[in-house]
């Protein structure tokens, strides 16, 4: 009988363990966003879920053709999440934070793709894509400023040509940021001859 | 009426001015009385706010509704963030999703904004500390409505624009 109680209960935490991630989707580990949020002088979280991507791709304008990209990308999408931290003086945030928001995102599924450093500015950018099967199921974006730091992960089907579409949207400037990143690589790709 | 059936009562009818002054209730009143009562404040009561909701819905021709604001003024207590955004929620109930959260580190602002799909409209919650002053407000928009308003006034300005 107490086996039973104890196979019923597992078998109910492995039910129920999918549900309690989808509650957090944002999978940064939540010591270090706590630790940012208390340095940093102002917070902002965007989340916006499946269902509201839903219900906002309802309501974009067909004849509008900045709308209609916007609605086919966000449409598809599982969900986006923001968090960007704006600090009082540079220094408020070290690379340890950084890479332990990276590692969070290390995982087989995840593959860099943009790894980008000014050190005269000494901002940085990182841009990770969740490849499932060969397609794009996911994008996390980490643009580091001396006094900002932007987190941006998309979950979802994502078509890149798209991606600039979502930029206007409150907290996703860091898209704008990645997509010129990424062509400006690609194009300095094109040039060495496809050598990184 | 049988006489144990007064002791239920007795006890109901003393629940509810209870329940109503630690905060009860839910939805808009729900989040405003809560933040009285937690933070001993007073919401100031806006006049007329069925007429301005009502006013609102035929100026935006249906695009807003079920407006409904509280204000409160000269608001000096200090704000702990994850706990405003706790009362909200738990008073807003299921259906509504935080979709913004700015907050300062010196708790003298905090922004919260909450959705939730109504049919063909979208609810809006909003709660906004900017210093002294607390607003929280709830309107009912048809972004359908409000696209074709906007566009209307866009038409009309690049056609003012065009005529200049």
């Amino acid at each position: 009988m107490k086996n039973r109680m104890i196979v019923f209960v597992l078998g109910l935490a492995a039910a129920a363990a999918p549900l309690l991630a989808q509650t957090s989707p944002l999978q940064l580990p939540s010591p270090v966003e706590k630790e940012l949020a208390a340095r940093a002088a102002n917070v902002t979280e965007v989340t916006l879920g499946k269902n509201m991507l839903a219900f906002a791709a309802k309501f974009m304008n067909d004849k509008n053709k900045n709308d209609e990209a916007a609605r086919q990308l966000i449409e598809g999408l599982d969900g986006i999440y923001v968090r960007d931290y704006e600090f009082d003086k540079p220094g408020q945030y070290s690379m340890v934070d950084i890479d332990k928001l990276r590692r969070s995102f290390e995982g087989p599924e995840w593959t860099p793709i943009v790894r980008a450093r000014d050190r005269k500015s000494g901002e940085t950018t990182d841009v990770m894509m969740k490849m499932v099967n060969g397609q794009s199921r996911g994008m996390f974006v980490l643009s580091a400023e001396p006094k900002e730091l932007s987190i941006v992960l998309i979950l979802g089907p994502i078509r890149m040509n798209q991606l600039g579409q979502l930029k206007g949207l409150s907290g996703l400037s860091a898209l704008g940021n990645a997509t010129n990143t990424r062509q400006g690589n690609e194009k300095g790709k094109d040039k060495k001859g496809g050598v990184q | 009426m049988r006489p144990w059936l007064w002791v239920p009562l007795c006890f109901i009818a003393l629940l509810i001015p209870v329940v109503v002054l630690a905060g009860g209730g839910s939805g808009f009143n729900g989040v405003v009385n809560s933040i009285e009562s937690r933070y001993h404040v007073r919401a100031t009561q806006i006049p007329f706010m069925g007429l301005a909701s009502l006013i609102a819905n035929r100026a935006t021709d249906g695009g807003v509704d079920d407006v409904h604001v509280a204000e409160f003024k000269h608001f000096s207590k200090p704000v702990d963030g994850e706990e405003l955004n706790r009362i909200a929620e738990k008073k807003l109930g299921p259906g509504w999703e935080r979709m913004i959260r700015e907050t300062s580190r010196t708790g003298r602002e905090h922004t919260l904004i909450f959705s939730r799909p109504e049919g063909k409209r979208m609810g809006l919650f909003v709660i906004d500390l900017d210093g002294h002053e607390l607003d929280v407000v709830q309107v009912s928009v048809n972004p359908n409505r409000m696209n074709q308003t906007i566009a209307q006034y866009s038409h009309n300005q690049h056609h003012q624009e065009k005529s200049d």
